[in-house]
C-alpha cells in the first residue's frame, strides 16, 4: 500500500482549471521579478542593482523546489522522497543565497557576517516557536510541514525580495516628490501594507489553487497565512536587527539596538505583526475555499487581503501616534502600544479561528458519524467519540506507544490521519466543494484505512 | 416544519465583510491623512536655491570645503540656502531629515525676509549621541500653506557613511 494520500494526488493530465490560474500566476510573477529587477540595475544603485541579481537567484531556487515539492507528491514513496530531499537542499541554498545577500552586499561591511549570522540565529528558535504553535492551533486536521514550511520559506525568501525591489522603487519616487512628514509617513505604509502584503499574500494564493486538498476551509487558510507571516517576519527581523546593529555600534548601542529589535519584533510582533496580518489573507480565501458562487469567493478573498492591509498600514502610518519614553515606563509603553494597535485585529483574527475550528470540528463529527453508519469499516461506531476529540486521539495514540512502542504510534497516527481526510472528503462533498471526481477518493481512503487497520491488529 | 439549518460559513463570510468595511473606513482614514498633509494642487513651480551642503564648523558658525554629497558620520555639515530668489510673501522653512524621518536640524516657519539671516541649516546630533547616525539624510525647503508645509521647492539628498 502507497502512504501517499489519496487527498493528495491528482492524475496528471486532469488538472482543474484553477492550475491554469496558477501557473498564469506564477508566469506574471516571474515577468514582474525580471522586469523590476533589471529596472533596479539600470536606475538604483549598484546595492540595489545587486540585491535584484541575487534576489532572483534565491527567487528562481524557491520556485524550482516549490515545482519539485508539488511533483513530489503525485509519485511513488520512494520516488516522493528523493524529491524532497532534492528540494530540501535547494531550499537551503535559496535560504543561503539569500543570507549571502544579506551578508555580503547590503551590511557585511559595516556589521560583518557574524552579526548577520547571530541575528539569524537568534531568530530561528522564536520563528519555529511560533510554527510549531500553530501546527499546535490546526488541531483537527493538521497541515503538512512540507506545506507549513514551503509557507514560510515563501514569506522568507520570496516576499522579501519582491518588496524589497517594489518598496524601493516607491520610496525612491516618494522623497524625491512629496514633503516629508505625515505625509511621506502615510505614502510608506500605504507601500507597505500594499506591497507586502501583496506579496506574501501571493503564496496563499497559489496554495490554494495548487494544493486545494489541504486547503480545506478557513483553519487552513489563517495557518498557511501566518505561516507565510512568520518567515517574513523572520527575514526583516534578521534584516533591521543587521541594519540598526551597523547604525548604532559606533555609538557602543549596537546590541542594544538589535536587541530591542528581536524582541519587538520576535516575541512581543512573533504573533502581532505579520503572522496576524496575512493570516486574515488566508482567511479570506479559506472562506471563499467553502462558499457557492464566485461572486462572494472574490468578495471574501478581496476582503482578505483589504483587512491584512489596512492592518498592516495602521500599524505603519500612526506608530508615531503612540511615543515611547526614554525611560522605564517605556517598557510598558511598548506593550500596550503594540496590544492596542494591534491587538484588535489579533482578536478579531481569532474569533474567525476558533469560530472555523469550531464548525470544522462540529462538521467532522457529523461526517463521523455517517461513514460510522453506512458500516463500510473504515470508521467504526466505537471510534466516533476518539476521532472528534484531538485529546482522546491522542490518549489513543499514547496508548498505542505503550503497547508498541513508536512503530504502533506513528501507524496509528497515520490510521487517524487518514480517517480524517476521509471525513473531510466527504464533507466536502456533501456541500459540493469539489473539483475533482469525489468518489474515487473517498474510495481508495476507506480501502487504505481498511488495510492499515488490518497492519494494526496483526 | 423545521427552518433548515444556518450555514455556519456563511456567518464566517458575513463576519469578515464586516471586518473589511471597517478596514476600509481605516484605509481611507488613511488616504484623508495623506491628503491633508499632501493636498494636490498645491505645484507653484516655485524653487528655492539649496547653494550646497558642506563640512561646518559649529565654533565659527562657517562652512569648510566644497559642496558635497556625503560625510563621514564625525563630521559636522550643513545646508547653505539662498532665501533671496524667493518671494517676500510666502512662509517657507527647510529641515533636515535622517534616515529614520527625524527632523535633526531646521530654521522657520518665516518669510525670506526672516530667514534671510539663517543661510545656514546644520545637521545636529541626536540627543545622547555623540555623532550623527549613517543613511540617507533629506534636506528640504517647504512653503507653507494655513499653517502646514504643503510643497517642497527645493530638496537634497546627502549620504552619512558607516
Amino acid at each position: 500500500m502507497g502512504t501517499i494520500s489519496p487527498r493528495q494526488a491528482k492524475p496528471l493530465g486532469h488538472r482543474p482549471p484553477r492550475f491554469a490560474i496558477a501557473l498564469g500566476i506564477a508566469v506574471a510573477l516571474a515577468l514582474v521579478l525580471v522586469a523590476s529587477s533589471i529596472l533596479n540595475y539600470i536606475y538604483l544603485d549598484t546595492v540595489a542593482g545587486r540585491t535584484s541579481l541575487y534576489g532572483l537567484l534565491a527567487i528562481a531556487l524557491v520556485a524550482l523546489v516549490t515545482f519539485i515539492a508539488v511533483r513530489s507528491l503525485a509519485r511513488d514513496p520512494a520516488e516522493r522522497h528523493r524529491r524532497f530531499v532534492r528540494a530540501g537542499v535547494l531550499l537551503g541554498l535559496a535560504a543561503l543565497v539569500w543570507l549571502l545577500l544579506i551578508d555580503v552586499f547590503v551590511f557585511t561591511s559595516s556589521a560583518g557576517p557574524t552579526v548577520a549570522v547571530i541575528c539569524a540565529l537568534t531568530c530561528l528558535p522564536t520563528t519555529a516557536f511560533g510554527l510549531f504553535f500553530l501546527r499546535f492551533l490546526d488541531r483537527n486536521e493538521t497541515e503538512p510541514w512540507r506545506l507549513v514550511l514551503i509557507a514560510a520559506a515563501w514569506g522568507a525568501v520570496v516576499a522579501t525580495s519582491l518588496v524589497i525591489w517594489a518598496e524601493s522603487l516607491w520610496q525612491a519616487v516618494a522623497i524625491r516628490t512629496l514633503v516629508p512628514g505625515p505625509g511621506l509617513e502615510a505614502s510608506t505604509a500605504f507601500s507597505a501594507g500594499l506591497l507586502e502584503e501583496l506579496a506574501k499574500g501571493i503564496a496563499v494564493v497559489l496554495l490554494f489553487l495548487v494544493m486545494r486538498n489541504e486547503f480545506d476551509d478557513v483553519v487552513d487558510g489563517i495557518i498557511y497565512g501566518a505561516a507565510v507571516g512568520l518567515g517574513f517576519n523572520f527575514m526583516e527581523s534578521v534584516s533591521y536587527m543587521t541594519n540598526l546593529y551597523a547604525i548604532f555600534a559606533p555609538e557602543g548601542v549596537g546590541s542594544y539596538a538589535a536587541g530591542f529589535q528581536w524582541y519587538a519584533r520576535q516575541v512581543l510582533g512573533l504573533f502581532f505583526g505579520h503572522a496576524t496580518y496575512t493570516a486574515f489573507i488566508g482567511a479570506g480565501i479559506g472562506i471563499a475555499r467553502q462558499l457557492p458562487d464566485i461572486r462572494r469567493k472574490l468578495m471574501a478573498i478581496a476582503g482578505g487581503f483589504i483587512i491584512a492591509i489596512a492592518a498592516h498600514f495602521s500599524w505603519d502610518a500612526w506608530l508615531t501616534f503612540f511615543p515611547i519614553e526614554k525611560s522605564s515606563l517605556g517598557i510598558v509603553e511598548i506593550h500596550l502600544r503594540t496590544l492596542i494597535m494591534i491587538g484588535p485585529f489579533t482578536a478579531a483574527l481569532l474569533a474567525l479561528l476558533f469560530l472555523g475550528l469550531h464548525i470544522e470540528s462540529q462538521a467532522l463529527a457529523d461526517q463521523f458519524r455517517k461513514e460510522a453508519a453506512i458500516g463500510s469499516g473504515a470508521i467504526l461506531p466505537e471510534e466516533v467519540t476518539i476521532l472528534s476529540v484531538p485529546w482522546q486521539r491522542f490518549q489513543q495514540r499514547l496508548r498505542a506507544l505503550q503497547r508498541g512502542g513508536l512503530s504502533a504510534y506513528l501507524r496509528v497516527a497515520r490510521l487517524q490521519s487518514l480517517q480524517i481526510d476521509l471525513a473531510m472528503e466527504r464533507w466536502h462533498r456533501e456541500r459540493g466543494e469539489l473539483d475533482t471526481p469525489p468518489e474515487s477518493a473517498e474510495d481508495l481512503l476507506r480501502r487504505q484505512v481498511i488495510a492499515l487497520r488490518q497492519q494494526l491488529a496483526t | 416544519m423545521v427552518a433548515a439549518p444556518v450555514d455556519q460559513v456563511r456567518t464566517l463570510y458575513r463576519t469578515l465583510l464586516v471586518y473589511a468595511t471597517a478596514s476600509i473606513l481605516i484605509l481611507i482614514i488613511g488616504l484623508g491623512e495623506f491628503f491633508y498633509f499632501e493636498p494636490p494642487g498645491q505645484h507653484t513651480g516655485l524653487k528655492a536655491t539649496i547653494v550646497g551642503v558642506y563640512q561646518y564648523d559649529p565654533a565659527t558658525n562657517s562652512v569648510i570645503g566644497p559642496d558635497k554629497n556625503a560625510f563621514p558620520r564625525t563630521v559636522d555639515f550643513t545646508a547653505k540656502v539662498d532665501w533671496s530668489t524667493l518671494p517676500r510673501n510666502i512662509v517657507v522653512d527647510a529641515r533636515w531629515y535622517d534616515g529614520f524621518g527625524n527632523v535633526v536640524g531646521s530654521v522657520g516657519p518665516g518669510t525670506p525676509k526672516d530667514l534671510a539671516s539663517h543661510t545656514l541649516v546644520p545637521v545636529h546630533p541626536p540627543t545622547g549621541f555623540h555623532h550623527n547616525l549613517p543613511g540617507h539624510y533629506i534636506f528640504v525647503v517647504e512653503r507653507y500653506e494655513g499653517g502646514v508645509p504643503v510643497e517642497v521647492i527645493a530638496r537634497r539628498v546627502v549620504q552619512v557613511e558607516r
